[in-house]
């Protein structure tokens, strides 16, 4: 997803101090991890006056606006995307885009839908390297690949009744992590 | 103004509106159906699938109709009988209702449930190519049901409303599809035909006329359990996100009604007992315990979350403790696997945030068993005509029911579990797969189902809008205005 | 350093497109048809540059005018957005993307103001860095581990459930032994392919175990 929204010049410092502090409080970076379908997520401010130029020939860019621009890597559909942000990101989210104009809030959720499908602009290319695994299943596959190097430092080495125990303790300890991966449930 | 700077996040808060603070719901129960206030627990019911043909003589039958149905008022006694009505899509558009009015109406309900096949995965098995005629056409237009205490009370009244869409000749019946509880040992019972005891969890919502049952609400930031918004399951009140949910226009035909979904799901009753069986032998707990991990609950009610290594009737019939249960504390399915039924199902504080992302997707159940019960053990086969007709209520089809089915039954990434399937009703197409998480102890160890059947297959189906009392009058007489 | 999480670089790059008078399709459009037609599986340039996350390429018109009382505003050029989430370093990126995908950057770029070609690899570097935008906010899921340790991972997680699967019930001797050729199997099987198979109809070879 893609949103470009414009900001009154005097309220782009507040923002940025806002996302320093944001990072080094990491609130809503805790929220978006137990939440579990960002796979990368960024915002980018952009002055009036640093948009590139780059030749005489373009023409300079003369704004009102500062420009903050949000681009997220996620799964799941878009409804239940907003949804979630909604119910539980509400907060952090205000307090980012608040100082865009005409933001009406994030709850209730029906005219902040709104305001994102107007302020939204279409991907023409989007690649994904893993396109059949969605962030849990990266995060499962990793604790998986770190059990499995555990167990099979000595799997081979146990005798079978050692071995019968140890497997049943790697199972135990994978079991939450193996569903499979695949194409995700189509946007509605 | 635009101009205004920092929003109080105080007040941000305080625009999800809570109606516990602000005082109890007052619904208008003479008014709402009382199919969607309250389960009636009789244990006969009848549907009849009817298609409308001229608009007169189906405004004649339906405000004939009117004066026999039974809305959510407190009985003293218990009628003998129940009449409730809904529509399709193409039954509001054979009614006339004005143009603006039904472009109002949310578009999956538009649409018809045949139509989201491809989101609800009602493919394969389960799409509509396979489905009972009667549901393949777009002709069934109402649904009226009879719900009664006995064969003869069900008769009757049946027999009194055909004869009323006779007289009008509004409305030719499709089909009447019958539907009664699981009798044991001349009793009835709330067991479905894999054998397991349904009818827990229905959600509690504020100015429902019943008692709340602790776990079957939303829970509180202090680990209580509290009734959800009204509008979660009735139009033209505030939904737990703060606002009136999306209903069609105008106001007064949506207000008081909801959403319904029906699902005739036919139930392969031989796969499943072979299959349990079979997997019975191989799981060291046992064919009962490995049946209470699929579902979550022992096929006696008890919640496996409580009561993990056995049955408990005293915690079944105890109303204060038998869904009086979080998965907080069992993240990773120890106790009740992960991707079992009800979880799915009710996620309830499984996906942490205090169980905010599951609120607004609660459905209340009404659904019914349908066929001769085979028990245990006597020879069964899948073609014989046995299962649930499954009907929920919900205020947006989309946002709740659609996405239950969609995300969490039909697929398993907010549950952690991929794109695995639920055990029991998944369209899994022979490859399906489920993990039953488990513990160190060999007696109950992690367990692997793969190359899944489908145990239940979708015979028909669609969605309908239950109206308000007031609505119908309205729809009888043709006064429908969209303003 | 914002546009860094952990070990992955988050690079955002506006390049104003060309605009022309004399030309039958302008730029933009040109620049649609072709990301339209590219491919996005394994066989995409992103693949073949495998150190990729996430990329995309967006053409953005104008800015939005979110309606009164704000004032409506245009951009004087439209920007080719280029965003992108990959391992390690920027200039070892963009050095790739010159070195391994000639074609495709050019195909992009030379709609652009001030695109150099690729043939100067110091020029292309040099040519992006001055259209990049820093970013203010950068959030990684996971930040430490690379394209080809995902997929790794995810490779093994599959094997391993078909596995456990397999074996379940098997006396432990011989699920031991299994085991073993797992785990040898495991280590010679190469990294799945970044990008995915999708544009194949038979995804069933290297990927058994999915639905």
């Amino acid at each position: 997803m893609n949103a470009v929204t414009p900001m009154k010049p005097w309220k782009t410092p507040i923002l940025r101090v806002l996302f320093f502090v944001l990072g080094a409080i990491k609130p809503l970076q805790s929220g978006l991890k137990n939440l579990s379908f960002i796979h990368f997520a960024r915002w980018v401010i952009i002055d009036r006056t640093q948009f590139p130029h780059l030749g005489p020939k373009q023409p300079q860019e003369k704004l009102q606006y500062d420009y903050l621009i949000f681009f997220s890597n996620f799964n799941g559909t878009w409804n239940q995307y907003i949804d979630a942000f909604s119910a539980v990101l509400s907060t952090g989210l205000d307090a980012i885009w608040v100082w865009s104009e005409k933001f009406p809030g994030s709850v209730p959720v029906t005219p902040f839908k709104g305001y994102i499908n107007q302020v939204q602009f279409d991907t023409d290319y989007y690649y994904n390297a893993y396109p059949r695994a969605a962030t849990n299943d990266v995060k499962a596959a990793l604790r998986v690949q770190d059990a499995f190097t555990d167990f099979a430092q000595t799997s081979q080495t146990l005798s079978p009744a050692e071995f019968e125990k140890a497997y049943l303790e790697f199972l135990v300890r994978v079991q939450a992590d193996l569903g499979s991966t695949g194409m995700a449930p189509v946007g509605t | 103004m635009i101009d205004s700077a920092k929003i109080d996040s105080a007040k941000i808060d305080s625009a999800k509106i809570d109606s516990a603070k602000t005082g109890s719901t007052k619904i208008d129960v003479s008014d709402i159906q009382g199919f969607a206030l309250k389960g009636y627990n009789f244990p006969y019911a009848r549907y009849l699938l009817l298609e409308l043909s001229h608009v007169k003589g189906a405004r004649d039958f339906i405000g004939q109709i009117v004066h026999y149905l039974t809305t959510g008022e407190r009985w003293e006694e218990k009628p003998v009988s129940t009449v409730n009505i809904a529509f399709t899509f193409h039954g509001l558009a054979k009614l006339e209702l004005p143009e603006p009015t039904l472009l109002s109406f949310p578009v999956e309900f538009q649409q018809g449930m045949k139509a989201r096949g491809e989101i609800l995965y009602d493919t394969g098995k389960n799409s509509s190519e396979h489905w009972e005629p009667v549901w393949r056409d777009n002709r069934v237009h109402i649904w009226l049901a009879v719900n009664a205490q006995t064969p003869a009370a069900l008769e009757e009244q049946c027999a009194l409303l055909l004869q009323i869409a006779n007289q009008t000749g509004g409305a030719m019946l499709l089909q009447a599809q019958d539907a009664h509880a699981i009798f044991i040992d001349g009793k009835p019972t709330t067991k479905e035909h894999f054998g397991y005891t349904d009818g827990f969890g229905n959600p509690d919502f504020k100015g429902a006329e019943r008692d709340c049952v602790p776990g079957q609400g939303k829970l509180t930031a202090d680990g209580k359990w509290e009734a959800l918004a009204t509008g979660e399951f009735l139009l033209g009140y505030a939904d737990e996100s703060g606002e009136l949910p999306v209903a069609p226009i105008p106001h007064l035909l949506a207000r008081n009604g909801t959403f319904m979904v029906y699902r005739k799901m036919h139930q392969n009753v031989a796969t499943f007992r072979s299959f349990l069986e079979e997997q019975g032998r191989l799981y060291p707990g046992g064919k009962e315990k490995l049946a209470s991990k699929f579902v979550g609950r022992w096929r006696d009610g008890t919640p496996v979350e409580l009561s993990p290594d056995r049955m408990d009737p005293a915690l079944v019939a105890d109303n204060d403790r038998n869904t009086n249960f979080t998965y907080g504390k069992d993240l990773n399915g120890l106790r009740c696997p992960v991707g079992a039924h009800i979880r799915r199902g009710n996620p309830r504080d499984a996906f942490g945030f205090n169980g905010e992302l599951v609120n607004r997707r609660r459905i209340m159940r009404r659904g019914l068993t349908y066929g001769t019960y085979v028990p245990e053990g006597q020879p069964v086969r899948d073609e014989d005509e046995h299962g649930i007709i499954f009907m929920a209520l919900n205020a947006s089809l989309f946002r709740q029911f659609e996405f239950v089915q969609q995300q969490w039954i039909e697929y398993g990434n907010d549950l952690h579990q991929g794109n695995d399937k639920d055990l029991v009703i998944g369209n899994h197409g022979g490859r399906g797969k489920s993990v039953l998480q488990g513990t160190a102890d060999p007696q109950n160890p992690p367990f692997l189902c793969a190359n899944l059947p489908n145990f239940v297959e979708l015979r028909g189906g669609d969605y309908f809008f239950m109206p308000s009392l007031t609505a119908l009058q309205m729809i009888a007489s043709g006064t429908v205005d969209p303003r | 350093m914002a546009n860094q999480s952990g070990q992955i670089y988050g690079l955002t790059i506006l390049s104003p497109i060309l605009e022309g008078d004399t030309l039958d399709i302008a730029h933009a459009t040109a620049l649609r048809w072709y990301l339209a037609s590219l491919p996005r599986d394994h066989t995409s340039p992103f693949a073949q540059v495998s150190s990729t996350h996430f990329a995309r390429l967006v053409v953005m018109d104008d800015v939005v005018f979110v309606g009164a009382p704000a004032i409506e505003e245009h951009l004087k050029s439209r920007y080719l957005v280029f965003e992108t989430n990959f391992d390690g370093d920027l200039d070892a990126y963009l050095a790739r993307m010159a070195k391994e995908i000639p074609d495709f950057v050019d195909s992009v770029w030379k709609h652009c103001v001030g695109y150099p070609g690729v043939a100067d690899p110091a020029a292309f570097v040099a040519y992006m860095k001055k259209c990049q935008i820093e970013t203010t906010f950068f959030f990684a899921d996971v930040n430490n581990q690379t394209v080809q340790q995902n997929l790794k991972a995810l490779q093994l997680q599959s094997a391993l459930s078909h596995f456990i699967g397999q074996n379940q019930g098997k006396p432990a001797a011989e699920i031991q032994k299994s085991f073993g050729v797992l785990m040898e199997h495991l280590a010679k099987a190469p990294a799945p392919l970044p990008g995915g198979r999708d544009s194949e109809k038979t995804a069933a070879e290297d990927r058994p175990y999915d639905r």
